[in-house]
């Protein structure tokens, strides 16, 4: 793909001749690291799912957090750089916050996305404000909220671009998933419907056994707007998933496995 | 604007806080206060007495600090009586007014801190009559209605609407005790309960009235 | 002074001490700000005297600010302050639309204005605020201020030189404190405007920096109507 490697792959503001920013560029190929998120809005309300890789059974798997609440009104998933997520996270809940701190409502799924986007764009050449980020972040991300054009998904990747959509995947099993998710949505989809889907999806992209302790759920809904599933409720959700057809699963094309960066999860 | 500093500027007319108002009606007048003792914001007493009757059909009001108004009293008490013995006739309004407005005139540069109100009928021809003035003694005797204390703006706004002239006793009485409360439940430092008086040729009735206690 | 060593002596009537000029950075300008919402409207009115002291600036100022299609603002006290002010929340809510794609509803306009007003704690903008107009509902509210940002909804309100006169008579006529046998029920517009036209009478008789006439700004769904009414020019 990256036939003319030369100098300008390394100056995260130099344009290549041919017009390209490699480093986000490569930001881009970085998410495609990251475990495997999946985000699906519904007329009930929008649904998150990702895998969590367990790499070692020494490790705790709650610690692994990669849905988490923007605002009582957003949640968001992350796949890529978990370090670099944080960042943008907090800067989400910051901008939630001060948007109802100023004018005592609740920040449209929307804006929230441009405020992240902004710091995402944020990377150059250190200038007179102080040192500046040196490359972009290699996260990518999933908006879930309520706002007051109802149940909002947005996906952002590292070069700020956010876009809205109906389903929408990231992460390592993206590509497929993405395919699958095509094939599934209907814009008459119930959250429940909606969240089975997910998790199948899931399951087929998955290459650790799909269970309750390596996946979260989360649910967004006018009702109870943000609401992690607890363990057993994910249980339950797995039990209307189909038991996996061996053959369709084989034949979900997977991304060649990648060696495992170490920073990425 | 002007109310961000009124603790501190005439702070000493608006120590204790008060609310008083005098109106004319139709061969009858009204005087009316509000019963708060304070010191600055702390209500002390409930029924402190600021409106006294100084002869059948005269009525004087003195809002103002209330150590003030026990010697005002007093003094005046005094002087009245001396003139009516003195004289062997009654007190007009008018001349009581002009004498209150002297004395304090004679403490020009050491005042008493009240604003003395007088409301009452001439005792001959029971023409109504109210008077307000200033600590020194510089009177205002108009047509309608006169306001005094810690509330004084608050009555004005009130009287300067629901004041309408030849008003009978009743009406008298209902516009009265609205101009009052209303006024004093937007000042902190008057109201806990109001008394209004009307005087009429034959008769004064005093009504003491239920207001809000906070 | 008298301590100084390389000056001859003089009396100090004499002494060549550089004179003190204080500078007051604010003016009371005066004018009187009155509202009353209902169910599906909104009216608030503002005097057209612009006064310093004993001087009459204009006798035509127009102190209402319609914000957006359903929001107005009204401001009395310090006139440049409240030049500035109102500068500044055009532009905020401009730059909320842009930012946000949509206009500010009123509840979030009366909130910022808090934090405006707060960002300025410790010199503030010397103004009386009233800013009217529909809730999320379509129902008339008003907020007041002071002038630090301190924020109160309420259905009617009564501000600036005038605001204390008027006050205890809309507590009366229009929220029916002290009355015997009534319900508290929302008043209609016509009567609304009635009551407005009255106690703007009444301050002009006896508030010196309320007269002339007045600007009323009526708020409904269907948009921003403008009145005007004279009043006693002395």
């Amino acid at each position: 793909m990256f036939l003319t490697r030369s100098e300008y792959d390394r100056g995260v503001n130099t344009f290549s001749p041919e017009g390209r920013l490699f480093q986000v560029e490569y930001a881009i190929e970085a998410i495609k690291l990251g475990s495997t998120a999946i985000g699906i809005r519904t007329k009930e309300g929008v649904v998150l799912a990702v895998e969590k890789r367990i790499t070692s059974p020494l490790m705790e798997p709650t610690t692994v957090e990669k849905i988490v609440e923007v605002d009582k009104h957003i949640g968001c998933v992350v796949s890529g750089l978990m370090a670099d997520s944080r960042t943008m996270v907090d800067r989400a809940r910051v901008e939630c916050q001060n948007h109802w701190f100023v004018y005592n409502e609740r920040m449209s799924v929307e804006s929230c996305a441009q405020a992240v986007s902004n710091l995402a764009i944020q990377f150059g050449d250190s200038d007179d404000d102080g040192a500046a980020m040196s490359r972009p972040f290699g996260v990518a991300i999933l908006f879930a909220g309520i706002d007051e054009k109802g149940p909002q998904l947005y996906h952002m990747d590292p070069s700020g671009t956010f876009v809205e959509f109906d389903a929408k995947a990231i992460g390592s099993g993206s590509e497929g998933a993405q395919q699958s998710l095509q094939e599934m949505y209907h814009s008459s989809m119930t959250l429940v419907e909606a969240t089975t889907a997910a998790l199948t999806i899931l399951k087929q992209v998955m290459e650790e056994k799909l269970n309750s302790t390596n996946v979260e759920v989360m649910t967004m809904t006018p009702k109870d707007l943000y609401h992690m599933f607890a363990k057993e409720q994910v249980e339950e959700s797995l039990k209307n998933v189909a038991p996996l057809e061996q053959s369709r699963g084989d034949n979900i094309p997977r991304t060649e496995s990648v060696p495992q960066a170490k920073t990425s999860e | 604007m002007t109310q961000l500093n009124f603790i501190s500027f005439q702070s000493i007319l608006s120590y204790n806080g008060s609310a008083m108002v005098a109106m004319k009606g139709e061969r009858c007048v009204s005087i009316a206060t509000d019963k708060r003792f304070g010191i600055q914001a702390q209500t002390v007493s409930m029924d402190f007495p600021k409106v006294f009757e100084m002869g059948p059909h005269l009525y004087l009001g003195l809002p103002g600090l209330a150590t003030d108004i026990g010697t005002v009293y007093e003094k005046l008490r005094f002087r009245k009586n001396l003139f009516e013995l003195r004289e062997n006739r009654r007190m007009s309004p008018q001349i009581f007014s002009a004498m209150v407005s002297n004395m304090l005139y004679e403490k020009r540069f050491g005042p008493f801190f009240v604003e003395p109100i007088v409301a009452g009928l001439d005792p001959y021809t029971c023409v109504p009559y109210v008077c307000n003035m200033d600590l020194i003694g510089c009177r205002n005797e108009p047509e309608d209605f006169v306001t005094g204390g810690s509330a004084s703006a608050q009555l004005f706004g009130m009287c300067e609407s629901l004041w309408e002239p030849n008003m009978g006793p009743d009406d008298l009485f209902e516009t009265t005790s609205q101009a009052l409360i209303n006024a004093f439940d937007r000042d902190a430092i008057s109201g806990w309960g109001a008394i209004v008086h009307i005087i009429e040729k034959d008769k004064v009735t005093t009504r003491e009235l239920k207001t809000r206690m906070d | 002074m008298s301590s100084s060593v390389s000056r001859p002596y003089y009396p100090d009537y004499l002494a060549e001490t550089p004179t003190k000029h204080h500078f007051s950075p604010y003016a009371d300008n005066g004018g009187s700000i009155v509202a009353i919402a209902g169910d599906d409207y909104v009216v608030i009115a503002g005097d057209t005297r612009l006064s310093a002291g004993f001087q009459i600036y204009t006798r035509q100022q127009n102190k209402l600010f319609p914000l957006t299609k359903t929001t107005v603002l009204g401001c009395a006290g310090c006139w440049c302050d409240t030049l500035t002010l109102t500068r500044l929340l055009n532009t905020r809510m401009q730059m909320y639309e842009q930012e946000h794609n949509k206009t500010m509803s009123t509840p979030a306009a009366a909130q910022m204005l808090s934090t405006v007003l707060y960002y300025k704690r410790f010199f503030p903008y010397y103004i009386s605020n009233m800013l009217v107009g529909l809730d999320d509902e379509g129902k008339g509210c008003v907020y007041s201020y002071d002038p630090i940002g301190h924020c109160e909804k309420a259905k009617y309100r009564a501000g600036g030189s005038a605001g204390a006169l008027l006050q205890p008579l809309l507590d009366n006529q229009v929220g029916l404190k002290n009355m015997q046998n009534v319900q508290v029920e929302s008043i209609p517009l016509d009567r609304a405007l009635s009551i407005l036209k009255d106690v703007f009478i009444s301050a002009a008789e006896r508030d010196i920096y309320t007269g002339d006439a007045i600007y009323i700004n009526i708020v409904t769904k269907d948009g921003i109507k403008s009145d005007s009414f004279p009043l006693r020019k002395d």
